[in-house]
């Protein structure tokens, strides 16, 4: 391949290619762990996270989110870093990633690492190659800032529980929620292969929480306390392995810590035919079974050209994306299970409304619900009021009861929620609780973002030839300049 | 109408308050404000209180023990505003809170109670914000030096993060529009200190072109963004243009 045979010397040169070939990579959170920091170190971590910047595509930007090496010997179709792109490739040392990490800490620009990486000769050696990053982070640099680092599937277990206890987030990318979508798309790889070490780095640190007297299973939001039958509480209890002999033999010392901030995983959104329903049931599985932290989602941009692939013009699902955050945080916060977001008959999420407002007038008979007397989980289910408003609700109406104006006060947005509840059993307005009316309402008010989520292209500078139709006669010159074969 | 006036600073204010209690005259027939009073009121007569460190301390210490320490943490937070009203909002909040103790916190119902919580959100919220998208640069020999200009006295809530994240590091941060910087030599505790015109100048000259790490971050900044999910909107409600004036990605 032509492009393999430039290589690529300086840091910045290799930073670019690297970065940009891990930008893909959704999850860009530095949460879940918290450490102080300790003289002659550098570095804590902070629990709720910190963003450090947003990127021209408005995403957040945590941690310096980079791959070891963009060289990779598997095909899968949907990879930018696929083997038969030609595309150029470099590959960092442990050092140079160092380096970077620590450097931009000092600097306030990231939180932390996230290490990921194409497959190099094979899984085995390119997961020590990661393993001797983090170490050398962790043990030469000082380092006690956020790492996320991802498992490789394939590689050996001991080199991935050995890497449990620097970093403080492994994941595994699903990629794909089913077997058939996995099996067209990524030929080299197997759901097995990827749930084996899901499994793993589950167990390990289910065992070293028991170790640690905690449960077994990770803290969730406190909110879940409250509400009866979210999903987590429904989960069964985990499967844990048995603790190996080698697992003993690796644990560093009592007080280390193994992947704290839990594990993730992402999912692609809209390169195969599944609907929103598998999608959403899979995310549900995987935090009931698996227990995970968080489950990614991440609109596919199409970038090869295939023949089992969308078109290379079809517009990026942000919209579908969207909703199926929604969706999730629904789940994790709100007491909310898959099957009653949807449904077989119903497998897809509403464009116009997120999926809360169309459970809610899907329900109707609840509403409205009276703001001073209603339990977390029914005000939870308002449209509007969110985990932080419940909680202010709550302890706001200890002390008096609230009105409309109370409730504005304690800053709860009633654009939405007024439709929905009554303030000592009175509405804001005089508004008939029927579904076609409050589809119409709450429809509008959203129209406006839906839309350009929905077209994110739609605006742009009118073209005097494209849009009217119209065609210049081309000039000499122009005829001249394709003949020299200069355009 | 008395109007009792101090000096936009934790201390004076506290000592504001105290006088004012004292003086009892009545919590409706005072107010408390801010110097440099720009309008004087025609009915009213003014008394300036110089900061008095007993009397603070004392009011510093009964906040704590008749109401809680949450509540002296909020009072605090609250007078890091930039607003004028923040000293008579305190002293309204005070008034509550000595009256119901530690549960006054839960009463945000009340617009004198959530006049002073979103006071302090406000401040929160901001040195947050600086948590994010405070920038340093190297300044030859080590010192890792950056530059604020927040809307809110931050740099009191700010620095003790930074030292814990960076707690054997040579760094400054300037907070360039009130002249103040928070100094952390390495390996010790931070202190705050006034800066000069020249200081600051001096910095700002040493700093320029001397870190190699710059132009790395700004390329990885450039590469990590997606073009297919441009969104410069969204940039902006997450990171306002405000934000970025010192910001290395932005220069």
């Amino acid at each position: 391949m032509a492009a393999s045979v430039h290589v690529c010397n300086t840091l910045e040169e290799k930073l670019t290619i690297l970065a940009d070939a891990a930008k893909y990579d959704v999850a860009c959170t530095s949460s879940g762990s918290d450490r102080r920091g300790k003289k002659g170190s550098l570095g804590n971590a902070f629990s709720a996270g910190i963003c450090h910047s947003f990127a021209s595509d408005g995403r957040c930007i945590s941690i310096l989110k980079i791959l070891l090496s963009n060289e990779c010997i598997y095909d899968c179709k949907y990879c930018l870093n696929r083997r038969s792109n030609d595309h150029p490739r470099a590959t960092f040392t442990p050092e140079e990633v160092c380096t970077l990490t620590v450097e931009f800490y000092k600097r306030n620009y990231i939180e932390g690492l996230f290490l990921s990486s194409g497959i190099v000769k094979n899984p085995a050696y390119t997961m020590e190659q990661m393993y001797r990053a983090l170490y050398l982070l962790r043990t030469q640099y000082h380092f006690r800032g956020y790492i996320h680092v991802k498992t490789i599937p394939g590689a050996d277990p001991e080199i991935i529980e050995r890497t449990g206890y620097l970093a403080d987030r492994m994941s595994t990318n699903v990629e794909l929620p089913t077997r058939e979508g996995l099996e067209t798309l990524a030929p080299g790889k197997t759901h097995q292969k990827i749930l084996a070490p899901l499994r793993q780095i589950q167990s390990g640190i289910g065992q070293h929480r028991l170790s640690q007297g905690k449960s077994p299973r990770l803290e969730r939001h406190q909110i879940n306390a409250h509400l009866p039958g979210n999903i987590f509480e429904r989960a069964q209890a985990l499967e844990l392995e048995e603790k190996s002999a080698r697992a003993m033999a690796i644990m560093p010392s009592s007080e280390a810590s193994f992947v704290p901030a839990g594990q993730s995983t992402q999912m692609i959104v809209g390169a195969t035919r599944e609907n929103d329903y598998q999608l959403l049931m899979t995310s549900q599985a995987l935090y009931q079974r698996f227990d995970l932290k968080r489950v990614f989602y991440s609109a596919y941009v199409p970038l090869n050209e295939d023949a089992l692939l969308p078109e290379k013009d079809t517009p990026v699902p942000l919209l579908r994306e969207h909703r199926l955050y929604q969706a999730d945080w629904l789940l994790r916060y709100y007491g909310f299970s898959a099957e009653e977001l949807l449904s077989p008959e119903k497998p897809n999420f509403n464009v116009l409304l997120d999926p809360k407002c169309d459970w809610a007038l899907r329900h109707l008979e609840i509403f409205p619900v009276e703001v001073n007397k209603a339990s977390y989980d029914l005000l939870l289910k308002v449209p509007g009021i969110g985990v932080k408003s419940a909680m202010r609700i709550v302890k706001a109406r200890r002390s008096g009861t609230l009105d409309f104006d109370g409730l504005k006060r304690i800053g709860v947005v009633l654009k939405r929620a007024k439709y929905f509840i009554t303030c000592k059993g009175k509405m804001m307005y005089h508004i008939p609780i029927e579904e076609d009316f409050l589809t119409r309402q709450l429809t509008g008010e959203d129209a406006r973002t839906t839309w350009e989520m929905g077209h994110p292209q739609t605006y742009r500078q009118l073209s005097l030839f494209d849009d009217m139709q119209l065609v210049a006669p081309p000039t000499v010159e122009d005829t001249k300049k394709t003949l020299q074969g200069q355009l | 109408m008395v109007i009792f006036t101090c000096a936009d600073d934790f201390e004076a204010m506290l000592t504001c308050i105290y006088d004012a209690w004292a003086a009892r005259l009545g919590h409706h027939n005072i107010r408390l404000a801010l110097e440099p009073v720009e309008e004087m009121e025609l009915f009213a007569s003014y008394r300036s209180i110089p900061a008095d460190p007993a009397k603070a301390e004392k009011v510093a210490a009964s906040i704590k023990k008749k109401i809680s320490p949450a509540a002296f943490r909020m009072v605090y937070g609250a007078a890091l505003h930039e607003s004028r009203e923040k000293l008579d909002a305190i002293y309204r909040f005070l008034v509550y809170g000595f009256h119901f103790g530690a549960k006054v916190l839960d009463m945000l119902g009340e617009p004198v109670v959530s006049k002073v919580f979103s006071l302090q959100r406000k401040v929160q919220n901001e040195t947050h914000f600086f948590r994010e998208f405070t920038r340093f640069s190297l300044v030859p020999p080590q010192i890792y030096f950056a530059q604020i200009e927040p809307k809110c006295q931050v740099l009191p809530l700010l620095a003790p993060h930074f030292v814990d994240r960076m707690p054997s590091e040579y760094w400054i941060i300037a907070d360039k529009r009130r002249r103040v910087a928070a100094v952390h030599p390495k390996d010790e505790e931070f202190y705050l200190t006034s800066l000069t015109d020249e200081e600051l100048t001096q910095m700002e000259a040493a700093r320029e072109g001397a870190d190699p790490f710059v132009s790395l971050w700004k390329s990885f900044f450039a590469a990590i963004g997606i073009e297919q999910r441009r969104n410069a909107r969204c940039q902006r409600n997450m990171l306002p243009l405000w934000y970025r004036k010192h910001m290395t990605e932005f220069q």
